[in-house]
Parts: C-alpha cells; structure tokens; sequence
C-alpha cells in the first residue's frame, strides 16, 4: 500500500471552454503542430531516397531501418535531437545535415528502455558534423543520468573534415564522445555496439569500450583508412583486410561477435538487452498499473492557447498528464502561483511543479490580485523547498513552465528574491534525481533558469510548437533597450518626425529579432532544448522519462575484458619490444 | 465469532438490495459493515440495525458518485476496504485507485484492469490472445472510410460503426449497404467527438438478435482463477436485463465447455483479481462471441450462487484480504437449474414508466427450503426515492431442470405481495408462462409472451 493521499483533479472540457474557442485554440496550433510532422518527415528523410537506394544496394538497412528493427514491435521511438543543425549548411557546398547525422533516441528494447545512439547513413555515410558530437554526448549524457542501457549503431566514416576545426578540438569536441563511453562504463551502465560498415577513426573508437561488439561481415574499424594508408604508408590494401572482423573478432580481439549481415546484428542486439535484468517497473509501480487520465490529454491541444498572453487553468493540465487525474497537492496554502504535487505517470509516482497563469491573490495585500506567472517570494520557497524534498525522496521531477520571469522592483527586491532564487538554483544545480523540463509555452529570464532550464541540468527538456525561449518578451526587450528615449508611458519623448521613425523602426527590429530567437526550432537547431514535440504527445513522453527514470537495470561492476589495464600490464612485461 | 481474518470494518460505497447483499456477506465473516446513506435514503428500514453515513443530498451526483466524499467516509467511519457493488462507481478506475492510495483496499480488479477491460479495443485484443471468439470487425480503430469499406467488404453488411469511448449507443451507426458507409462513418465520428471528445470508431459486423450469454469468473491474485458456469440474459428490454437463468438452454455442450475453460484461461492472462462476467454473444451460427468484460459482481450473480453454492461476494472478499481462493474448479459442482426475475417498480403496461412512491404493503414469497431465494431491501411502508433505479426485488428459484424451476418461480411471484406501486411481476408472469419462453423461442430483440417493442406512450 502506498501512501499518497490524491485527490481527483480537473473538469471536462465542456466546462471549461465553449466548443468555438476550443476549436479555435487546437485549429491555430494544428498549424503549428502540422509543421513540426512536416519538418520531421524532412529529417527523417535524410538526404533523401537516392541516398537511401544506395545504401540498401549494398545490401544494408538505413540507420531508420535499422532502429525499426531494433525497437520492440509496436512501440514508438522518442527521437531528442532531431532538428540539430535543422537548416543550417556547412562547407564549401552549403550541405545540410539531418539530423547533425545522427540519430539518437529513447527505444523500448525487449521491455526495457535503452538510449540508442546511430549513425544516419543516409547522410555523408554518417560522417560527424559540427554539433554532432555534442548531439552524441547529449544522448550519452541523458544515459548516463538515467542509467539506461546504451546502444551504438555505428556506421560513420569519420569526421566531415571541411568544417573539422568545429567539429573536433573543443572541450565538447568529437573525443569527449570516448570520454562519455568511458564514464558510462565507470558508473557501471551496460553499452552495446553493432558496427555495420566503415567505422573510420572515430568512428572505430565509439564503439570498442561497449561491453560486447558485433560487426557484420561489411563492417570494418580503423584508425585510418585504406586511403590513408595508401597515402601514409604507399601499401594498396582494402580497409575490410585492416579492420574487418577477420582482424578484429579474431585477432585484435577489438570485436566479439561476427554477424552476416545488419537483420542479424539487429536480432542478436535484442537478445543482448534480454539478457540484461528486467526493468523491474512492475515491481516500482506495486498495485498501480498505468491509468490513463480521466480527461484526455489529447485535450491539451484545444485548452492551452497558442497566444502567450492568454490564461489558461494550470490544473487541467496537471489533469491531462497524470494517470487517473488523481494528483496530492502539496502546500496548497501558500505561493498560490505555484502548484507543487505528486501524481503518477504509467503508475509511477512523479513530481510535478507548474506555474499558474491569470491572477493569484496577494499575500502582501489581502483581497487583492496579482498576475501568476510570476516568481514571487513564496512560490520560490516552495518550489525549493519541493525540488529538495523530491531529490531526497528520489521522485523523479517534472517542471512545468509557462514563465514571464521574476518579480522585479523595490519590494521584490527588500523580500530578497535574489537570496530565495540563490537558495533555489543551489537546490537545483545540487539534486541528483532525474529532473524534466517542458517548455509549455513562455520560458523567460530568470523564470526559465529557476524553473530548472537546460543551464540546470534536467535530463530532458522539451519545447512544445509554441514554446517562448528567451530573456525577455521583445517588447520588453525594444523598451528595455531604447530606455533613455522613452518616458515614464514608454512613448517615444523625440519630437522630430526622423527621430521618431529612426526610434520606431529600431524598435520593432529588437522586437522581430527577439520573436526570431523564439522560434523552438532555433533552439532544437543549437541543441539550447532537446526536442520539440505536440501537445498531445506529452503524456507520452513523460511516461518513457519517468519510466527510464525508475528502469533498474544492472549495475555492471567488472569492466568488460577489453579495456582491462591488465593488458597495458601485459604489454608492457611480456617481453622485449 | 473471534476477530476477521481480514478487513475488521468494510464500507459499503452503495444502497439499496446491494447494500443488503454485500451486508450479508460481511456478517458471514465476521466484518462490521458501514453502509454509505443519502438524505433520500436515511431512515430506510433496511439501515435499521446498522451502522450507517449519509454522503449528502438524493442526487447521486452529490452522495453516491461523489468520489471524494465516499473515500472520506470511509475513513472517517473507520473503515478498511470498500465494496462498490454495482452501478454508481464500481467500475471508475480513478476512483479505485483513489481508495488505494488513502489506504482503503477497493473490493474489484486492480485499477488498470479495469480501465483495459473498459477500453473496447484492448479488451478485445487481449481476449482473442487468450483464444476468445471475437464478433468479426476491423482490427482495432478505423484510420479513414476507405479503411471501413475494406473491413465491410470482408466482414460482409449489415455492419456497426462503434465510437472507441463510447457506451449507452451513443456514436453508433448501422450501414445496411456499401452507399450507406460514408455517411454512418461521418456521423457516427461526428456524434462520438461530439459526446465523448473522441472521434475514434471501429467497426463489428451487425448481429441481429442473436442470445445473450455471461461467464462468470473468480481469480485470487496469486493467478488461480475458476469459472461458476455461464448465465443466459437474452430476456432483455432496451439492454436492462429481465430475467436471467443458468444454464443456458440453448447453449451446445462443446461449444460450453470451449468457452468456459477459454473465458478461465483469459482472466489469468489478463491479471484479473476478483469477480468478474465475459458477455457474449450466442449468434445463429452456434457461436459464442466476446463483447466486454463486466470488471465487478452483477446483479443476476444470485443466480450462479444458486447453482453452486458459493457465496460470491464472500469469495470477493477473501481475495481482497489476499487469501487464495478457497475453491478449486474441480470442487465447483453446478447443480440443477437457477432462475431469477428483476422485479422493478414500474409499470408494464404503462411503456415501463417507473413509478416511485411508497409501497403499502408487501409481502416476499417464502424460500421454500432454500429453494428460493429473495434479496430485497424493501418492505411495507418503504418509499421509493426517485433517484434511483427501480430495481426493489429480485426473487431466485432452483429446480432440478429448467421447467421446474421456471414453476417454482411462478409459485414464488404468486405469493409476493406488493400494494402501493405497480410492479413488473405481471410482465414475469406472463413471460414464464408463454410458450415462447418455455420452447425458448426468442431473442434479445423480443420480450417473449410479451407485446414488446411497441410504442411508448409519454
């Protein structure tokens, strides 16, 4: 028996909008929401179907092939990263890159969910371009967080060298990658790696520290190439006879298994997961199953308005994501624009913080009201004070944000919200449990930071199509910067015509920048949130998150006999060299 | 009787001959039974004697259905688990999953089997895993009209389009032929978003008439599970049950014992804990199609009680209090024939119109030595609430075949008395006696020896 004292939560969506504005809500972000399918289907395309031909006429799979086949039947893939580099052109050419190259996903495999990291070979033969090794180590970073079972599918002929001074010396650059393998197998987390073709310098390196490599008969690694060689070293020989699995399986022992081809790879990946223990989410959930919520999320789309200035009920929202809309509540006396509480998500119990929007009461001036959306000194302390309980209890943690930043001004500032928001960014910076972030609609300021943002660490933080990233509201921002010539009303003080217009058109440039800068593309493209998804795909995103999160699989306490230092020992005493 | 080997004090979340039921059970055992009351219940004779709490006003919305009002109640009378009965929130996996987390033990499924067994499409799924006929239709949720037609063209006219979240008929539409499909899709979609939020439909071939036929099940938690033999309800008007009679007369031996053991092996497969009824469809081929799952005890259970001699709700309880079951499938003996008839506080010859009042006089019939059977709540001066259904009596009989029960039970109405309200025992009456029934000449789509469907008169 568990102890969490819910209470139902939310109404029917009749009751709360009439069938014209719910229909207005979900028309304008089916627009929106239309896009973002669209722009999947483009990454997810590669470079386009020529190139996919190609590689099947190899006999291959493409890396989206390759991952269907690898992911229970059925069971749908969370891709984070897809819209990196989404529209940028690099090297001489202007090439694009889907996807940054890569594919990196969330994956139920035989139950279990794993961090899948592949190579798109529909893309420059899954060559590395710049963000993609950050997108990499993003993904190993969210596996090594959740302690998820990593699997490598690795098809990458190595650098994209035109644009290499982005790509390989900086501190994230494309050998921090092996330095991500390498913690994930310190903390003892379970690596697998399939190679399925050129596995060139880099490449040869991603998957070699995994517990058990498989190469299929077309697969080879090297740290340099047959062209290479034939320039370095003036010997012709093919880079299947350097590295292929006749070296590696047999002689290097760099390898552990020879497949025939990626059907095969795929099918023996899946009996390695199988082997590993159960998820064991059963046993976490005890008596509760996963309960759908009484209202349906899929009502999201039509209750949360695409217009950042209209309100909305925070509850029903909590009422859409939480199995049965049961939720406990938890200091519901104070801090009001803060909602603070536990429900859970496919059985499993999760914190959640939400911010409200409209008006709350003021607890300075009884009977009067304030906006929500707002820090104020109460809904700081407790958000802190909730975000330290759930990392001591180890409840995973969802933020919730629809954020216009801090209270600002002289009473703000006597209260000491800098101190309260201090004691907040500690408790966040410091949690060890996995903590969620989804940018409902505004992200702004210092909301965005306290509300535990990407600069915060969460494991995952995802924008929906009408997420708002940024410091400040661009009409903010314009008056902000045109302060000196702008009076006590935020008119324009100049007299002269010129003047006037000057200042104006300066004005709407800062606004239309900033509205720019919004754009959640644009922070998907610079990896700034990790993916963007629809509204009514957020119930399902949590429960993967919260799922991963409770996912005991083992704990791995010998390294894997490859990179025992045993063998350096070896080497080093065996004899003269 | 020494302390209960399990719940001390349960709360009876119902009213009415339930609340009486489950009482019983409770007394059986040795627990202190809490009735949930409203104010246009309290001060009914059949809380006489027994501890009681009023949730609120008569409508049910503000007593009965209030969630969050039950499960307070039922802490504050100190109580340790719940029975929901049926009707009102036996089967609400949020509200059983409410009770878990305030540590009261609800007296059902867990709550996510029965929110599975509540989603159509799952359901349906999961029982033809287990090797349950399906009534033929699209593999799940339609994606587009072109879809429905190649699902009609296969499963063959007339067919049903069925809203995913639907229940009580509505988003449902008939197409009797291929220039009737668009349309039946387009409204059946339109009625289901518009009522349930949801446009989702599928679709099941149209089944006219045909009998309707229920297993009854048992599983402990520990995955053990037996069957108490089938029940027939095809006496049925506007889906409300009439009688209900075990065994079925019609149903073939093999195609019995197929399903019996078929309808076992699915609720191990599917986790079930507790009691529980697969309904089918008996159709004119023979076969014995799956509909839907009932995630609670049921009205007619008294009849499979009758037969076999195991007290149910007893049972339900144990199971609840996480003992196995105490019965094996080999030690189930179904004895005879059992019959019971609902008798509702309306009037036959009025279009059924219920009639609330206060009944003058009453008077059961006698058991017969245990041969009949008459769970009630009401008595001479009772006054029915109109909130309510007009179920007030149902009345149970064995015989050693089909014809003698079928007279015992007309021994049996003839001797209830019931002055004050007009009652369906006439309706009963004439039913038993009719050639129809007796030759079992019917369907769900008639009331046999009984002018119904006719035109209502308002």
């Amino acid at each position: 028996m568990t102890h969490v004292p819910f209470s139902p939560i939310g109404a029917p969506r009749a009751q709360l909008c009439d069938d014209a504005t719910f229909a207005a809500h979900a028309e304008a972000l089916a627009e929106r929401e239309a896009r973002l399918h669209a722009r999947r289907a483009e990454v997810a395309a590669g470079w386009g179907e020529e190139y996919a031909e190609r590689v099947r006429a190899k006999g291959k799979l493409t890396t989206r092939e390759r991952l269907q086949a690898l992911a229970d039947p059925g069971s749908r893939l969370h891709e984070v990263g897809t819209f990196v580099n989404y529209g940028e052109r690099f090297g001489d050419k202007g090439l694009q890159s889907p996807a940054a190259g890569v594919v990196t996903a969330f994956a139920r495999i035989e139950g279990r969910w794993c961090m899948v990291i592949a190579n798109d070979n529909t893309v420059a033969s899954g060559s590395w371009w710049p963000r993609t090794p950050e997108k990499i180590e993003r993904a190993q970073t969210m596996a090594l967080r959740l302690r998820l079972p990593t699997v490598y599918l690795v098809d990458c002929s190595g650098l994209f060298l035109p644009e290499q001074s982005r790509s390989f010396p900086g501190a994230s650059g494309a050998g921090h990658i092996f330095k991500m393998n390498s913690l994930l197998s310190a903390h003892g987390v379970p690596q697998l790696a399939g190679v399925f073709g050129d596995c060139i310098a880099g490449g040869g390196y991603m998957p070699i520290i995994s517990d058990r490599v498989y190469m299929t008969e077309q697969a080879y690694m090297v740290i340099a190439g047959a062209a290479l060689i034939k320039g370095a070293k003036s010997q012709k020989i093919t880079s299947l006879d350097i590295g292929g699995p006749e070296v590696h399986v047999h002689q290097s022992r760099c390898a552990d298994v020879r497949v025939p081809d990626d059907a095969t790879l795929l099918r023996a990946l899946r009996q390695e997961v199988a082997r590993l223990p159960s998820s064991a989410v059963g046993y976490y959930c005890g008596d509760a199953g996963p309960l759908d919520p009484v209202f349906p999320s899929a009502e999201l789309q039509g209750l949360l308005p695409v217009d950042h200035r209209e309100a909305y009920d925070a509850v029903q929202v909590l009422a859409r994501l939480c199995d049965g809309s049961l939720f406990w509540e938890v200091m519901p006396e104070s801090g009001e624009e803060m909602i603070c509480g536990v429900g859970r998500v496919g059985g499993l119990h999760t914190g959640f913080v939400i911010n409200r929007q409209g008006l709350v009461g003021d607890p300075e001036r009884p009977g009067s009201r304030r906006p929500a959306g707002i820090l104020y000194r109460a809904g700081i302390a407790k958000i802190a004070a909730f975000s330290r309980a759930c990392n001591d209890d180890g409840i995973p943690l969802v933020w919730l944000q629809d954020i216009a930043g801090f209270d600002i001004g002289q009473e703000a500032e006597r209260q000491g919200l800098l101190g309260y928001g201090s004691s907040l960014i500690y408790t966040n910076s410091t949690n060890q449990v996995p903590m969620f972030t989804v940018l409902l609609r505004k992200a702004s300021g210092a909301g965005y930071y306290a509300m535990a943002g990407l600069p915060y660490d969460p494991v995952v933080q995802l924008s929906t199509t009408i997420s708002r990233l940024s410091v400040m509201e661009g009409r903010t921002l314009a008056i902000a910067t045109y302060n000196t010539k702008l009076d006590d009303d935020f008119e324009i003080m100049a007299t002269d015509p010129g003047q006037r217009r000057e200042i104006e058109q300066g004005m709407k440039a800062v606004e239309a920048r900033i509205e720019q800068d919004m754009d959640p593309y644009l922070a998907a493209r610079q990896l700034d949130t990790d993916e963007v998804v629809a509204l009514h795909e957020l119930r399902d995103w949590l429960r993967v998150l919260v799922e991963a999160s409770y996912q005991a699989i083992g704990y791995r306490r010998v390294k894997n006999s490859r990179i025992w230092s045993l063998h350096d020992l070896q080497v080093l005493t065996g004899g003269p060299r | 009787m020494g302390a209960p080997t399990s719940f001390h004090r349960l709360f009876i979340a119902n009213r009415g001959e339930v609340a009486v039921r489950i009482a019983k059970a409770c007394d059986a055992l040795g627990i202190t039974p809490v009735l949930a009351t409203s104010e246009a219940d309290a001060g009914a004779a059949y809380l006489e004697g027994r501890e009681s709490v009023c949730l609120g006003p008569g409508r049910a919305a503000q007593s009965y259905l209030d969630m969050v009002r039950v499960v307070q109640a039922a802490r504050q009378s100190g109580c340790t688990a719940l029975h929901p009965g049926w009707g009102f929130l036996a089967e609400n996996p949020s509200f059983a999953a409410l009770c878990e987390s305030h540590g009261i033990t609800f007296v059902g499924p867990p709550a996510h089997v029965m929110q599975l067994m509540g989603k159509k499409t799952p359901a349906k799924q999961a029982m033809r895993a287990a090797g349950l006929e399906l009534i033929p239709g699209s593999d799940g949720v339609l994606t587009d009209v072109e879809e429905a037609r190649a699902v009609a063209d296969r499963i063959g006219y007339p067919v049903l389009i069925k809203a995913e979240s639907g229940g009580g008929g509505r988003g449902m539409r008939i197409a009797r032929g291929p220039d009737e499909l668009a349309a039946a899709y387009a409204d059946a979609q339109a009625e289901a978003r518009a009522a349930f939020g949801d446009p989702r439909v599928y679709m099941e071939r149209l089944v006219v008439g045909g009998r309707h036929i229920e297993i009854q099940v048992m599983a402990d938690r520990y995955g053990q599970a037996v069957h108490l033999g089938e029940r027939d309800c095809t006496v049925q008007r506007n889906h409300q049950k009439l009688i209900e009679e075990s065994p079925s007369p019609v149903l073939p031996a093999d195609v019995r014992a197929r399903s019996l053991a078929a309808a076992v092996a699915a609720t191990r497969r599917i986790g079930y804990v507790g009691a529980g009824t697969m309904e089918f469809l008996l159709d004119g081929d023979g076969v014995l199609r799956f509909m839907e799952m009932n995630t609670r005890l049921q009205v007619e259970h008294c009849v499979s009680e009758m037969r076999s001699g195991v007290d149910l709700v007893r049972e339900q309880l144990r199971v609840a209090a996480g003992h196995p079951l105490s019965l094996r499938q080999d030690e189930i003996e179904l004895c005879g024939h059992a019959i019971e008839c609902r008798i509702n506080a309306e009037d036959p010859s009025d279009g059924f119109r219920p009639a609330p009042g206060t009944i003058t006089r009453w008077r059961s019939p006698g058991t017969a030595d245990g041969r009949v059977r008459v769970d009630t709540h009401v008595g001479s001066g009772y006054r029915i609430p109109p909130h309510y259904d007009s179920l007030i009596c149902k009345v149970i009989a064995h015989g050693p075949d089909r014809d003698a029960a079928i007279d015992r039970m007309l021994e049996a109405l003839a001797e209830l008395v019931c002055e004050g309200v007009p009652t369906t025992v006439p309706m009963h009456q004439a039913i038993l006696a009719s050639e129809a029934f007796r030759r079992h000449h019917y369907d769900t789509r008639g009331i046999p020896g009984w002018p119904w469907p006719r035109r209502h008169v308002s």
